[in-house]
């Protein structure tokens, strides 16, 4: 059983094959930003590499969003294309969730955000159980901010994990990754600075873990599929988290 | 290539119609599937590239099935993908190549792209069995507007090109300083026949002596000018005679243009295509300068007017005959030249 993971939602595009045995491989572009050019270039090389043709692969898995809309469709697209013409299902990945699975081991939260302009992040939060769960802290979404960061704080304070705060490392550690890190990273730290909560301790990801990868995208992907999440590929849709600029105005005139 | 039977899938996206077709041996159509979105884009008067392309990929695998059921073929059965990859929106344009691209690979089929113009051009061979180059080529839509010459199946050489707005486009603005609404194009070509063509002289632009070049940006002001200039005098102003007006001034200088390029490069053949190659007025001018100078006049049917995958899929199969091939590099190119 491989799976393919398509991951074209951010500034650099890669992707993997997993098998069953949870081994991944991963090809990156090293040119950023051209990726409807270069993915199925990297397919090939990644099967060369692997050995592999195209008919070993069971599932095309996708990163579904959000990040560029331009890069959300070229991953979608290609997935559709490919399971449409291998008659293969497929598996939608929610990107922000992915970041997980770039440090199996950490024990604190994580917060990945991604600039969407217009002074929001696409973001959420993450951490993993002590039975090796994902668990959700912070629905994923367009976030101002502020507001994004108010979710947090309030779920740091919960009384249930208030007791559990003695424990160090348990949960008040947030790491931010993904591209809002670059234009938000001053107001993360002030934020850290005044807030209430004492518990809170801000870590930015190094640079080789602070985007979107490939080989995490695949990981989830395998449990998604484990958890019987495989889908037709009608029903794989774009997670773009928010309405295109015209129709957002047009829906504020009419109000 | 196999003779007999040769199948090809064309796919186009490069502005707001998703398209799939089949077509055997390059000119048969066996299926030609448009999915517009004409109905999604009106409401914000003109094509909006976001929601355009959020509409593409909705649609575009649906598309392809239908197209692939209505010929009684499988994936399998296809030997070549042809794809349209400029010029157009490029966030549009990648949504048809990104799927070609995918195919082609799975499929392990030769990959073709295609320029959109070459495309419109192409649906006449399908219209017309017999139609062969060399001949000229007056192509008029919503984004280009161009005289060229076509000296064989993918030799094009352009000889005259607009400045600023396509004729299409001025067609949009215009219907919508008159109220009519979008798109433009038939919409001012049903007005213009309840119309005075000669109510108002709007004036011709020709450019330099000799030029085969045009610009419409000038007629559009010329009308906006008119109708502030009646609105000021408080005067009734017929969108009917101003659209029949507009609308002859625009298809003069074309006519004349394309009748000279003919005569210049000898060629007896002039062949019309794009959106606004369904216009009424256009046709009827046309026919009757071809008949003045003894040329035979092409155009398509409507349908293969308006932006399909058939015509796509016919130019990338005379492109496959000549041996050219794309890889999988092929990218979207939203100016790309002729």
């Amino acid at each position: 059983m491989n799976i393919l993971a398509i991951e074209t939602t951010g500034a650099e595009a890669s992707v993997a094959v997993i098998n069953e045995k949870e081994e991944v491989f991963m090809e990156t572009s090293d040119e950023k930003m051209n990726h409807l050019q270069n993915l199925m270039p990297m397919v090939d090389n990644l099967l060369q590499k692997r050995g592999m043709v195209i008919d070993d692969l069971d599932y095309i898995a996708v990163s579904e969003g959000p990040g560029s809309f331009t890069g959300i469709r070229i991953g979608v697209s290609t997935a559709r294309a490919l399971a449409q013409a291998l008659s293969l299902p497929t598996i939608g990945v929610p990107t922000l969730q992915s970041f997980l699975y770039h440090v199996p081991e950490y024990r604190g939260i994580i917060c990945p955000i991604f600039d969407a302009r217009r002074n929001q992040v696409y973001g959420g939060a993450y951490r993993w159980s002590d039975t090796g769960q994902s668990e959700e802290v912070v629905p994923g979404g367009a976030y101002d901010l502020e507001e994004l960061l108010e979710k947090l704080e309030s779920q740091i304070m919960r009384p249930k994990e208030a007791k559990e705060l003695t424990t160090p490392e348990k949960g008040e550690e947030i790491t931010f990754f993904g591209d809002g890190i670059l234009p938000y990273r001053e107001q993360i730290l002030k934020w850290q600075d005044s807030s209430l909560n004492d518990n809170i301790r801000v870590s930015f990801a190094e640079d080789d873990i602070m985007l979107q990868k490939a080989s995490s995208v695949a990981r989830l992907a395998l449990v998604i599929y484990r958890d019987g999440g495989g889908k037709s590929l009608y029903d794989l849709k774009p997670v773009y988290m928010r309405k295109a600029e015209a129709e957002r105005k047009l829906e504020e005139q009419t109000k | 290539m196999k003779d007999k039977n040769f199948i090809t899938l064309g796919i186009e996206s490069s502005c707001d119609e998703t398209s799939a077709a089949v077509l055997r041996e390059g000119r048969d159509v066996l299926s030609n599937v448009i999915a517009s979105q004409i109905k999604v884009h009106q409401v914000f008067g003109g094509v909006v590239p976001e929601i355009a392309s959020r509409h593409h990929l909705d649609n575009i695998n649906t598309v392809i099935d239908s197209a692939l059921s209505e010929a009684g073929i499988t994936l399998k059965d296809v030997d070549l993908i042809g794809v349209t990859y400029g010029p157009g929106l490029v966030g549009a344009l990648l949504i048809g190549l990104a799927t070609a691209k995918s195919m082609a690979f799975a499929l392990k089929k030769p990959l073709v792209g295609v320029h959109h113009i070459q495309g419109h051009i192409c649906a006449n061979y399908i219209e017309h069995k017999d139609l062969k180059p060399p001949f000229l080529a007056l192509v008029v839509s919503g984004g280009h507007t161009n005289i060229i010459d076509v000296t064989d199946y993918n030799h094009y050489e352009v000889l005259g090109r607009t400045r600023d707005d396509a004729a299409g486009e001025a067609f949009d603005k215009v219907a919508r300083v008159l109220g009519l609404g979008y798109p433009g194009g038939p919409l001012i070509d049903e007005a213009a026949k309840k119309g005075n063509a000669h109510a108002v002289e709007f004036k011709r632009v020709f450019l330099e002596k000799d030029s085969l070049d045009f610009s419409f940006s000038g007629i559009k002001t010329g009308v906006l000018n008119y109708l502030n200039t009646q609105r000021l005098k408080g005067e009734e102003v017929s969108v009917n005679d101003t659209a029949a007006s507009f609308q002859l001034a625009v298809m003069e200088v074309i006519v004349a243009k394309a009748v000279m390029a003919a005569e210049r490069m000898k060629k007896d053949k002039i062949v019309l295509a794009g959106g606004v190659a369904a216009n009424s007025l256009l046709r009827k001018m046309l026919k009757e300068a071809c008949d003045r100078k003894g040329f035979e006049l092409y155009y398509p049917s409507p349908i293969l007017c308006t932006d399909n995958a058939a015509m796509i899929g016919c130019a990338a199969y005379y492109k496959y005959q000549a041996g050219m091939e794309d890889d999988y590099y092929l990218d979207a190119y939203p100016n790309l030249a002729i």
